[in-house]
């Protein structure tokens, strides 16, 4: 199983049910964070279709794998919180207008 | 991981960071709501590694490799020099709490590992 399965597979997402506008919407957030809970208010808000994880409540190994998989795959530093859409678009802190203009919003 | 004899309430660390804020002359966050987000976070890291672990920040859960992040952390100056307010919003300078704009997320300035 290479890196990428092992990881997706071990992680328990919370999946939030809404508009499917993207394949996949994955937001890695931080459960004690303004701007994390501010970027998953948005996603709800706007009724989009996401799922989440929080890492600060995954043990320390499987959080460092993780962090350095995301840091290689995506070449981003790793802040939170840090949104992937369909796999290449990657935002990373909770900025409204950078969040509207991924989602095409007004 | 060096917890606490005594959890820290939300009323403890709501003390903690309005006598922080007077003390160094800064605002707080202006959005109730949102400051309380930022109070339990910190509560929640408190009681989870011992210290006052930053809420927007991943921590390696050992004070000595989270040191630079305790709050206030040691990038809190340098961010309200740049942007008014320190990476979580939660401290504010006088002029940037005075304006009566919004913190928003700011890049994060520690070093990486």
């Amino acid at each position: 199983m290479n890196m990428e399965q092992k990881i997706k597979d071990n992680l328990s997402f919370s999946e939030e049910e809404g508009e499917k506008l993207f394949e996949d919407v994955t937001l890695y957030a931080l459960s004690t964070c303004g701007f994390c809970k501010q970027a998953i208010y948005f996603l709800r808000r706007n009724k989009i279709q996401f799922r989440f994880v929080y890492v600060d409540q995954l043990d320390l190994d499987e959080k460092k794998e993780l962090k350095s998989w995301l840091k290689e795959k995506y070449s981003k530093s790793v802040s939170f919180p840090y949104l992937v859409v369909d796999d290449c678009n990657v935002l990373v802190g909770f900025k409204e207008d950078e969040w509207k203009n991924t989602f095409s919003m007004k | 991981m060096g917890k606490l004899e005594k959890e820290k309430s939300i009323d403890d660390v709501k003390t903690f960071v309005t006598m922080v804020a007077e003390k160094q002359g800064w605002g707080l966050h202006p959005d109730e709501g949102f400051l309380e987000i930022i109070i339990d976070g910190l509560a929640v890291n408190c009681n989870r590694y011992g210290y006052y672990a930053c809420p927007c920040r991943d921590h390696s859960g050992l004070r000595e490799n989270d040191k630079d992040l305790i709050c206030p952390c040691d990038y809190c100056v340098p961010d309200q020099k740049d942007y008014g307010h320190c990476y979580c919003g939660l401290y504010l300078t006088r002029e940037f709490a005075a304006a009566g704009t919004m913190p928003s997320s700011i890049p994060e300035r520690r070093p990486e590992d």
